[in-house]
């Protein structure tokens, strides 16, 4: 991947510690931590919001002081035998380097476990016992962090850490890094949109960088007029305006940034696009071009599952570009309709409301579950009320007449 | 009451409330008899007991990391929004924010 492609909060990701702003405190705390004072508390929890360094800092300070990060986060099973797995031989040895006379010599392994507030559920059973035995037992530093540190899951583990808090950087200094990064991207910007753009974000570094660069990466150029939809960030985006709002987009780095701030359901989202892409691509091989891109992305959600969210980025990826294979011919269509299979879900609900009626008195009457009175009973109590529209059947099961309406009638189930 | 976080002095206080500030993250210096922060993990409930004691409204001045003047929060226009105003965090002063002169200057500071 060349460098101009890059996403800009991976190209301007902090090299250095002084690379990262804000939180000065919390830095210092960090670095004396790392440096001196790992005998009293051989593990660190660094705390607070996203966005604001966490992970950043780490990374930094292991570059620095030349460690090697062995890091665990929320998109790796942490379970206890995965951690004993993982981590423990990680944190059991002292680098062999450390004997050396080379001046460039490495300090070993830095156990990183990022979100271990997001230990949870039978996949992670045992996780945060191993973690404070692995602690214990460390002989390299152990780094923990975490958005919310409250978790009463949490609570033992605090016990065995440094805590670090991490604040939320506050506006100027969002405005000062906007403003670098314009100057290094040779992006012309006004100061009111920089700053409608840091206050928008509420502290959240990572996402005021995406929001700069999908706002001024293609015309290099940003005007206060440019951040209007940012106005919809703290708001829930629905379906339909994700739907305009992806069609309509100029660029890849656009529909992630729209599509990461969506709290659509990705499934039906996929189906949306799916069955939309026709109204939007009416030139056979864009179309074509956009629908190897969805179905891509249909690839990927369906390896993300429940679990594997690391995944997520490619998902969105395929799908940005999907709805960037010709942003020119962009023109706007009325009505973008929802997914069929939703729609025919909503025409059909009274139907499929009135067969589990009847399937669970069949169930009661004859002690069986609703799938089987559905399958083995109802094609049968359907042929027999054609016949005999009085049976004694209707009075035993307690069928209403609307319901043997519905039976006689019904085509198929 | 404008405090400095390096140094700032207090009457003197019963030992549960001394506790309670060393206990949030105040330092004592005992040669100076000066208090000073030195864990910010509990900022919010320190800045409450220290206004407690004092018994008047409390604050912190902030020091601009571009040009080292101190400025209080209400100089601000963003301090609405700001989840720290008026703790003793970095910052950047309104003037320094705005002029483009020695732009190229200050953003080498990060």
């Amino acid at each position: 991947m060349q460098r101009n492609d890059l996403l800009w909060v991976e190209k301007y990701r902090p090299k250095k510690i002084e690379d990262i702003i804000g939180n000065e405190e919390a830095k210092a705390s960090f670095v004396e931590w790392l440096k001196t004072k790992r005998k009293s508390k051989k593990a660190v929890l660094l705390y607070g919001p996203p966005g604001v360094g966490k992970t950043a800092l780490v990374n930094a300070a292991a570059r620095e002081f030349s460690f090697t990060i062995i890091e665990m986060n929320a998109s790796d099973t942490r379970s206890e035998k995965a951690i004993n797995a993982v981590a423990k031989p990680a944190t059991s040895y002292v680098a062999l380097d450390n004997f050396s006379t080379n001046q460039t010599k490495g300090k070993g392994n830095l156990l990183f476990l990022d979100e271990v507030d997001g230990i949870a559920g039978n996949e992670d059973r045992g996780g945060v016992s191993a973690i404070i035995k692995i602690v214990e037992e460390a002989l390299t530093p152990v780094i923990m962090a975490a958005n919310d540190p409250d978790v009463e899951k949490l609570r033992p583990l605090k016990k065995v850490c440094l805590l670090i808090r991490f604040q939320q950087i506050r506006i100027p200094l969002v405005i000062a890094l906007l403003q670098k990064i314009c100057l290094l991207e040779h992006v012309k910007a006004e100061f009111e949109a920089l700053e409608r753009i840091a206050q928008n974000s509420r502290g959240d570094v990572r996402s005021a960088i995406n929001d700069l660069q999908s706002l001024s990466e293609e015309n290099h150029s940003l005007t206060l007029q440019d951040t209007a939809m940012l106005s919809s960030r703290n708001k829930d985006i629905s379906m339909d305006d994700t739907l305009r709002g992806f069609f309509s987009s100029k660029s890849i780095a656009e529909v992630s940034s729209l599509l990461s701030y969506s709290s659509v359901d990705y499934d039906d989202f996929l189906l949306s696009v799916s069955d939309n892409l026709p109204r939007r691509y009416t030139n056979p091989a864009e179309l074509a071009a956009a629908y190897d891109f969805v179905s891509q992305a249909d690839v990927f959600r369906g390896r993300i599952g429940t679990e594997y969210w690391h995944l997520l980025k490619y998902f969105f990826n395929n799908l940005s570009q999907a709805a960037a294979v010709n942003p020119q011919s962009y023109k706007p269509f009325e009505f973008i309709s929802p997914p069929i299979r939703i729609i025919t879900l909503f025409w059909t609900k009274g139907k499929r409301t009135m067969l589990d009626g009847i399937c669970g008195k069949i169930g009661a009457k004859c002690h069986v579950s609703h799938s089987k009175a559905k399958h083995d009973f109802v094609p049968f109590v359907k042929m027999l009320l054609q016949k005999t529209k009085n049976s004694f059947l209707i009075a035993w099961f307690e069928f209403s007449p609307e319901e043997v309406d519905f039976l006689v009638k019904m085509n198929r189930f | 009451m404008v405090l400095n976080k390096k140094a700032f002095k207090l009457p003197r206080v019963e030992k549960d409330k001394f506790v309670l500030l060393m206990h949030l993250g105040c330092d004592y210096n005992r040669d100076q008899g000066v208090f000073s922060i030195k864990s910010y993990n509990n900022i919010e409930k320190l800045m409450e007991t220290i206004s407690g004691i004092l018994d008047n409204e409390v604050i912190f001045l902030q020091s601009c990391i571009r040009c080292g003047k101190d400025f209080a929060c209400g100089d601000c226009k963003y301090d609405e929004l700001c989840t720290t105003k008026n703790l003793p965090f970095g910052c950047v002063c309104p003037q320094c924010l705005r002029d483009r002169k020695h732009f190229e200057q200050y953003i080498e500071k990060f």
